[in-house]
């Protein structure tokens, strides 16, 4: 009894390893082929494309003369000059002119003014509920209803400014960012004390002799002398664990140059910390933006495909007099 | 030569795809609205149909009959072209910019149409050779174009004139590949 069941289901397998045998291996081959051609010639347009949107800050606020963020990193891939962003202003330019293999050129005032995150603000008792500004922000940020007062989600405005000139009251200020907020100034237009080596005759300490005494002595068997030197390099800083220093500060102590290492820790920290969350902040702007300009899309083709008024009651008027 | 160019037009005009055997039907009337579109699926069929049945004929010869698995034949089909024709568009793309911006769109789209699986398994109902059977399937792919060109124009006359309104739209579509249709069962005495 036991048997014929085993026999049954050995001759099953019998049959199925063909099938299976050839399957698996169709699919390995063609998956393989498929990897190795995408490996072989990657999109490097989309890749590039990819890369220069990560620079930009996502405000979607069109000063450059595109409407959003993305069709500027187009522009740019396609040729445009990089000093258009003004919310992004120097770092951006930066940035990109180290992507790019461009020179840094100074921000092309044309467009705008670099300045301070401001987010938009609306004078509550006098907004009449229009939904204009509604309308026009490119993130989402304004919540409110025809005929109801509306009101800006101060975490997700980019500041760009697109709801002010719609606005037929002018009931909407621009507004320096709150406390709460201010992480979202890009880092590099905040003033961070000086990273360079400094040298003697400067500052109160010396320059590192690489002795390597602090690393002995690290409780958290860091390299402070590494950190230290690679200050401004924030992946090797990511590698070399820098967010495990706890600032004990027995590395400074045992400098014979003096300098103040944790000094230095504490100020990296905090920039990369600014990095990573303004980073965080313009993904998610991103994909406000792209999630608005998808329903629009849906809503646009909707509303071309509905017949209009107009065409309706003529047609019923037709059918009617026929009859 | 003459046997050639006998299956050539026989799956050209006689057992044409889509008015006699009526496979590929979406993209004759999704893809036929503007000319452009029409041609640049046309040139992507083309394309993929050809490989299609060269592939299908090498697989059939050299891997399902030798091991008895025809019975596998639609699933690897499938298979071997959708990954074949990804790999070639990957290839295209990067080396022939030109030609990408002219069939780009359209060959992910043409890959899982039922006249590319149609194409395969006729071949080898059919029982030919490795050159008659690509012959085969460049003839159904130019058939294919030639429907579907023919049918972007008369559309785009259509789209001109008055139809009366209970006809405007799907209506008058269906009504016009009737007609084509029946024109090309003109054909079937050929043979």
């Amino acid at each position: 009894m036991n048997d014929a069941w085993l026999n049954d289901l050995t001759a099953l397998a019998g049959q199925m390893a063909p099938s299976v045998i050839l399957l698996t291996l169709l699919g390995t081959i063609i998956a393989a082929a498929l990897l190795f051609v995408a490996k072989r010639y990657p999109n490097e347009q989309d890749e590039v494309i990819k890369k220069i949107n990560a620079c930009l800050p996502q405000t979607q606020c069109a000063q450059c003369g595109h409407p959003g963020c993305r069709p500027y990193a187009m522009a740019i891939a396609a040729g445009e000059p990089i000093n258009r962003c003004p919310p992004g202003g120097e770092a951006t330019i930066k940035q990109l002119a180290q992507l790019l293999g461009q020179e840094i050129v100074a921000l092309d005032s044309d467009f705008g003014e670099e300045q301070p995150l401001r987010i938009a603000k609306i004078r509550e008792e006098e907004c009449i509920g229009c939904t204009l500004c509604i309308q026009a922000c490119p993130v989402d940020a304004i919540i409110g209803a025809p005929q109801l007062m509306h009101v800006v989600l101060e975490d997700v405005c980019t500041g760009c400014d697109l709801c002010l000139e719609p606005c037929p009251v002018d009931c909407i200020d621009m507004v320096d960012a709150p406390a709460t907020q201010q992480e979202r100034i890009l880092p590099a237009n905040k003033n961070y004390p000086q990273m360079v080596n400094p040298s003697p005759l400067t500052s109160s300490h010396q320059a590192c002799i690489r002795c390597g005494f602090c690393e002995e002595k690290c409780p958290k068997n860091l390299a402070p002398q590494e950190l230290f030197w690679q200050r401004n390099d924030s992946d090797a800083l990511s590698l070399l664990n820098l967010n495990s220093c706890i600032e004990c500060r027995i590395c400074d102590r045992i400098c014979p140059s003096d300098i103040p290492l944790t000094d230095y820790f504490i100020n990296t920290k905090q920039r990369i910390d600014d990095e990573v969350s303004q980073r965080e902040r313009a993904k998610i702007a991103e994909v406000r933006f792209e999630e608005r300009t998808k329903r629009l899309e849906v809503h646009q083709t909707r509303v071309k495909t509905r017949p209009s008024r107009k065409d309706k009651s003529q047609l019923l008027a037709t059918l009617k007099s026929k009859r | 030569m003459s046997d050639a160019l006998a299956i050539l037009l026989t799956a050209l005009f006689v057992n044409n795809f889509v008015l006699v055997q009526f496979l590929g039907l979406c993209p004759f009337m999704g893809a036929t609205q503007k000319m452009e579109a029409a041609f640049g699926m046309a040139a992507a069929t083309t394309f993929v149909l050809t490989l299609a049945s060269a592939a299908s004929y090498l697989i059939e010869t050299y891997l399902l009959s030798p091991f008895d698995l025809e019975y596998l034949r639609i699933i690897v089909f499938i298979a071997v072209i959708a990954g074949l024709v990804q790999f070639s568009e990957l290839v295209i793309r990067a080396t022939q910019p030109v030609l990408h911006q002219v069939l780009g769109l359209f060959i992910p789209l043409i890959t899982t149409n039922c006249a590319v699986l149609g194409v395969a398994l006729l071949n080898i109902r059919q029982n030919q050779g490795f050159i008659d059977s690509v012959l085969f399937g460049l003839g159904a792919a130019l058939g294919f174009s030639l429907v579907l060109i023919v049918f972007a124009s008369l559309r785009e006359r259509m789209s001109q004139t008055d139809i009366p309104l209970p006809f405007q739209g799907a209506a008058i579509n269906m009504i016009t590949a009737g007609i084509l249709s029946l024109a090309f069962l003109g054909f079937t005495g050929m043979n």
